[in-house]
């Protein structure tokens, strides 16, 4: 039907169709725009401060915890059956406390304290997953309940009171900006958290999703649950594990976070807006099918960049904290526009890749 | 045969209350009852009607989400349309210095409006509502920050203390914003009942294709349940306004959306759609409070009642699907 | 008495959808106050017919006349405005309101802005009772209601509309014995009111208990009207086969050796009992028995959807009880599932995915990589033996014809080159070519030594491809057949053939 349709649209129709039916190309086309756009307007001088590729590759580290809980929100809503995480900002907090705890005031290694928060955060997702896929209860219900719990216990745990020893301000080291090597100094300096928390996440993450036997199951489950029982799937093993791994991803955030902040919060994850809502919001800018069964971690990471991207020209055109609202507009603006395009592409090319 | 039809007449519709109803009732007597034995405090007026002034903005926007819910839809744009109403009524009462009819007027008509916007992009953008309001979500958020500017609207008059916990809020001891709620639930809970259109929101929440072939107008009555919301959203934010002190800081209406849909959860509603009650979430949304209030006369910290409105949620939910299964196994 | 007023008449239709001519030439008047049975085999045109006159399709050619007045029914509301209802297989109500609200769904009676529930349910008691219900029904929530009881009432909400004429689209097939006793009670009493009643059915022994005339289709063609009572079970399989005989088939000669799959008493409550069926290595055997007859069923419980409460299931000579499809699959059983679109395509992915699916420990590398290479070749390979029609393996198989379809999902079923090939309804929604060339592939797999056991309502598919067939009857194994067996003696003892 494609192809048909293909031999008799113009260029300009064929343009169109891509954009719409490749949500890939679609954010790369929003990308390039967006930092045009500020080139131009920095060139213009109507901006607080410089918008170049320095100042660019300096905002990266706050793609860092929105790339990754995006990705976990990937992972979940991928499964299928209204698949949804809501606990995992509440999921941050709890296991940032923990990290907090083991490195803060047990002094445990680093090393050790990172696996234990990972291993604390993938125990979360098994709450989770637990009830979703043993159980039975809509993934909204079951992670509207654990956000609740886990973040009662987050702040009840220490009463209310963040950790900020010692070794935790130390660690705001590893959100500083690094030279690369050999060609480092004719590029910008990058976020040291890209390359120790970002970029590893995002490749065992396509590692999963493309090259694994896992990901294979977890498409099929998400696109046709009943057909991948009568292939012998382990469908309930499938969507449990999709969900760990949402937690344990949620862990790695909760040890970044801590070191931003310098400081294990209670309300990390949840505080104000919570990290939950940007990060589905990423994921289904990137193309994730809220039906399951659909999406792919570029399309997350692209997203991520867009906003990252767009928020941080955002905060240099306004000034004092009507950027941070602007920032807020331009999240709903582009969501509802993908949306909305999700409905049209649905009605008019039969669905998006 | 006359007498079959008299039987019949008795019983039109299934019954008035349903399990979970008076489950969660017996459970609210239960736990008053433990509160009243443990804290001697807690059984006063002087406790009892604060709990019900709290209660009353979570239990009325969660009358227009019960509707959402039924009809198989979702609003997660509760808090941001709390800020925006607030926020602009809040500042109205301050700069214009507003009457109490004008200041709820202006509320519900500006929450009947994003409420517009929501119904309107989801009924006929076809997109899954819990995307558009999440998306909406934010919008609404930025408007309502933009409005408040920098800081907080400090000195609120008193005009709306008619909703409030003060004296003048009360009428024969009874909180004039639980008063209302208590009327709006009880007429939502008639029209749910005993109307067409009512009916209609279950059918839609069923089957939204066979729906429309029974003729229901499907997109309208969606975008109906929306409208409602907004509208129900915006008498909401003034209970929040007159609960307050003279202060609104930018915090307002943040995370009150997963409180009403944990209330309306609570109360037995079907995320699934096509069953719930909004009595059920009225005494939902008592429990959480009651809860909350009993958490803090204990002297407990008074974050650790979320954990107990987690542990509600997965009870009721889960005594629901247990529920399901057996009846489906029968 | 065929004095009757004819009440519906449809003269010379004919109906085409693409290539595919669904219907020739049919010609059936129906008449107030009877039953007419509407017969004939898978494909003969019976749901088209139906289709025509609910209003769901429109015919290419001829007339229908209405009380002797030619109508057009150009919709579904065109249908119902003409008083002409339909009840389908699968109830379509809404199980959280109660029957009374189904029943007026979309046009209430109200008083004073408000439903009246006690005039509704008035009218709804009385509806009940007119078809012999019981008036219990009429505030219960459909939900709690049995299947059974589910198709009562969509009855009831057929005939609210003030019907003339009722057609029932295979009303029995997910019925038991005691339901359908009441059924035919409801269909008594509404034609001795006068209501027409158009009766679909592949029961045949049930027919001489309710329906006063018989249409025969074959092949897109009406073969003739026949009153009930110059019939018998014997003549009706006759006419809906045609006097065609079997296809020519190779003589195929069946290795001698121990039964690979062997039933014994095999049973699951409420649903079939005392199946008895062996399986021989390189043998193929047909299960055949009509929609209902708990044929299906068995299929799910040999490949662990199911479990079985009676009788033995063994496999090469071992007894085995299979938790999930993964433990046939271990076990060395795939199954072709019967409901391609539901149970059997994940419909966005390509090709090769949907191949691999349900292998993928086969594809990887230490059981975690997959090994793309050779996922790659086996499903290039599969798609040349299989001769699926398609540029490359990574084309999604949503775009695919529906016989293309079934080779990719039957492709799957052969990467571990199973020792036992179930088949559920193999050919169901294919077209011709595919069927042949489906077929020829479970010869192939039978000589290769696979013990093929073939499930299936498609009459001349049993006799084309197996060597022996089973009967399936009221949920167990009657008679058994070999190759040469007739059409006509199969069917009957199918539908009901003792007479």
């Amino acid at each position: 039907m494609t192809a048909v349709a293909a031999q008799k649209e113009g260029t300009g129709a064929r343009i169109l169709r891509v954009l719409l039916t490749q949500r890939i190309a679609l954010l790369a086309v929003l990308i390039v725009a967006v930092v045009v756009t500020f080139f131009i307007q920095d060139a213009g001088g109507y901006l607080t401060a410089s918008y170049d590729f320095d100042y660019m590759s300096a905002s990266l580290i706050s793609a860092v915890p929105l790339a990754m809980l995006g990705l976990a929100e990937l992972l979940v809503i991928l499964s299928g059956r209204g698949g949804i995480d809501l606990s995992v900002g509440a999921i941050v907090s709890l296991a940032g406390m923990v990290f907090g705890f083991a490195y803060g005031e047990w002094g445990w290694p680093l090393w050790a304290a990172i696996i234990l928060t990972a291993g604390f955060g993938a125990l979360c997702g098994a709450v989770n997953g637990f009830l979703v896929s043993y159980i039975g209860f809509p993934a909204l219900i079951a992670t509207l309940a654990t956000y609740y719990a886990f973040k009662s216990i987050a702040i009840v745990i220490n009463n209310q009171e963040p950790i900020s020893t010692a070794p935790i301000q130390k660690l705001f080291s590893i959100s500083k900006s690094v030279e690369l090597p050999l060609f480092g100094q004719y590029v910008p300096d990058i976020p040291l958290g890209i390359f120790t928390f970002l970029l590893p996440t995002v490749v065992a993450v396509w590692l999963l999703l493309a090259r694994t036997a896992y990901g294979r199951r977890l498409y099929a489950i998400g696109t046709n649950d009943v057909a991948a029982r009568w292939s012998g799937l382990p469908v309930r093993d499938t969507r449990f594990k999709a969900y760990v791994y949402a937690g344990l991803l949620a862990g790695l955030v909760a040890v970044v976070t801590v070191g931003q902040f310098a400081s294990a919060r209670p309300d990390a994850g949840v505080s104000g807006n919570g990290m939950a809502l940007p990060a589905i919001t990423i994921a289904v800018l990137g193309g994730v099918a809220i039906t399951g069964g659909i999406g792919r971690v570029a399309g997350v990471v692209l997203a991520t960049l867009l906003i990252v991207w767009l928020n941080a020209g955002i905060l240099l055109a306004f000034i004092g904290n009507e950027g941070s609202q602007y920032q807020l507009l331009a999240l709903g603006a582009v969501l509802v526009f993908a949306a909305l395009l999700n409905g049209l592409t649905n009605r008019r090319y039969g669905g998006t890749s | 045969m006359s007498t079959v039809t008299a039987t019949i007449r008795h019983r039109v519709l299934p019954p008035r209350l349903t399990g979970q109803e008076i489950v969660l009732a017996g459970v609210l007597v239960v736990l008053w009852a433990a509160l009243a034995v443990s804290t001697p405090a807690f059984l006063t007026a002087g406790s009892i009607q604060p709990l019900l002034v709290a209660t009353a903005p979570i239990a009325l926007a969660g009358v227009g989400m019960t509707i959402v819910i039924i009809t198989g839809g979702i609003d997660v744009s509760v808090g941001g349309a709390i800020m925006v109403c607030s926020v602009l009524t809040a500042k109205a009462l301050v700069g214009a210095e507003v009457s109490l009819p004008v200041a709820v007027l202006l509320s519900v008509a500006v929450g009947g409006a994003l409420g517009l916007v929501n119904g309107v992009l989801i009924a006929y953008g076809r997109v899954h509502a819990i995307i558009i309001t999440f998306g909406t979500a934010n919008l609404f958020m930025f408007l309502g920050l933009r409005i408040f500017g920098s800081g907080t609207v400090n000195g609120i008059p008193g005009t709306l203390a008619f909703f409030g916990r003060g004296a003048g809020g009360r009428t024969l001891g009874v909180p004039h914003a639980f008063l209302i709620t208590v009327l709006i639930t009880a007429a939502a809970w008639w029209y749910l009942r005993h109307t067409a259109g009512g009916r209609h929101f279950f059918a839609i929440g069923g089957d939204a294709q066979a729906a429309r072939l029974a003729g229901v107008r499907v997109q309208r009555r969606v975008l109906l349940t929306y409208l409602i919301t907004g509208l129900l959203v915006g008498l909401a934010s003034c209970f929040v306004i007159a609960q307050g002190t003279s202060t609104l800081d930018q915090s307002v209406g943040s995370g009150k959306e997963l409180a009403v849909i944990a209330a309306v959860v609570i109360g037995g509603t079907s995320i699934m759609g096509g069953r719930g009650s909004v009595l059920g979430t009225l005494l939902g949304a008592l429990l959480v409070q009651s809860v909350a209030s009993g958490v803090t006369q204990l002297g407990w910290r008074s974050q650790l009642s979320d954990l107990f409105v987690g542990v509600f949620i997965i009870v009721a939910v889960g005594a629901d699907l247990l529920r399901t299964r057996a009846r489906r196994s029968r | 008495m065929t004095d009757e007023k004819p009440r519906l008449r449809l003269t010379g239709i004919a109906k085409r959808f693409g290539a595919v001519r669904a219907i020739l030439q049919a010609d059936v008047t129906v008449r107030a106050g009877r039953v007419h049975a509407l017969v004939g085999e898978n494909g003969a045109g019976k749901s088209t017919m139906i289709k025509i006159v609910s209003g769901a399709e429109t015919a290419d050619t001829g007339t229908i006349e209405f009380d002797g007045e030619p109508v057009r029914i150009g919709s579904t509301t065109d249908a119902i405005g003409l008083g002409i209802a339909t009840v389908y297989q699968e109830p379509q109500l809404f199980g959280e309101l109660t029957v009374a609200e189904n029943i007026f769904l979309g046009r209430e009676i109200k008083k004073a802005g408000r439903v009246d529930w006690a005039e509704q349910n008035r009218r709804v008691v009385e509806l009940l009772e007119r078809l012999g219900l019981p008036a219990r029904y009429a505030t219960a929530t459909v939900g709690t209601l049995s299947v059974a009881e589910q198709q009562q009432v969509s009855i009831a909400k057929a005939l609210a509309a003030e019907a003339s004429v009722l057609i029932l689209d295979e009303p029995s097939a997910i019925l038991t014995d005691a339901e359908i006793e009441v059924l035919f009670g409801v269909v008594r009493r509404l034609t001795a009111d006068g209501v027409a009643v158009v009766y679909i059915s592949h029961r045949l022994d049930e027919l001489f208990r309710i329906a006063d005339e018989v249409t025969v289709m074959r092949d897109g063609r009406t073969i003739g009207t026949h009153d009930i009572h110059d019939l018998s079970v014997r003549r009706i399989a006759e006419l809906m086969v045609g006097g065609i005989l079997s296809d020519e088939r190779p003589h195929r000669v069946v290795p001698d050796g121990p039964p690979v799959l062997e039933l014994d008493g095999f049973g699951r409550t409420g649903r079939f009992h005392d199946v008895d069926v062996r399986v021989r290595a390189g043998e193929i055997v047909a299960l055949y028995g009509l929609v209902g007859s708990g044929v299906s069923e068995i299929a799910a419980c040999v490949y662990g959807i199911d479990r079985s409460t009676a009788g033995a299931l063994r496999f090469e000579g071992e007894p085995v009880s299979p938790r999930s499809p993964r433990d046939a699959q271990r076990l060395g059983i795939a199954l072709l599932p019967a409901n391609r679109k539901v149970e059997g395509m994940f419909s966005f992915q390509s090709i090769a995915f949907n191949i691999s699916a349900g292998h993928l420990e086969r594809f990887s590398r230490f059981g975690v990589f997959l090994d793309r290479g050779r996922e790659r070749s086996v499903a290039l390979d599969l798609i040349r033996r299989l001769a699926v029609k398609t540029p490359s393996e990574r084309q999604p198989i949503s775009a695919m014809s529906g016989g293309n379809a079934q080779k990719v999902v039957l492709a799957r079923q052969l990467v571990e080159r199973p020792k036992v090939l179930v088949l559920a309804e193999p050919t169901q929604g294919v077209d011709v070519g595919a069927k042949e060339e489906i077929h020829r592939l479970i010869t192939e797999l039978a000589e290769e030594g696979t013990a093929v056991l073939v499930v299936t309502s498609d009459l001349p598919e049993a006799l084309r491809i197996a060597d022996r067939i089973q009967v399936v009857r009221g949920g167990t194994t009657t008679e058994e057949f070999g190759p040469d067996a007739s059409q006509v003696d199969l069917l009957a003892a199918a539908a009901g053939g003792t007479a």
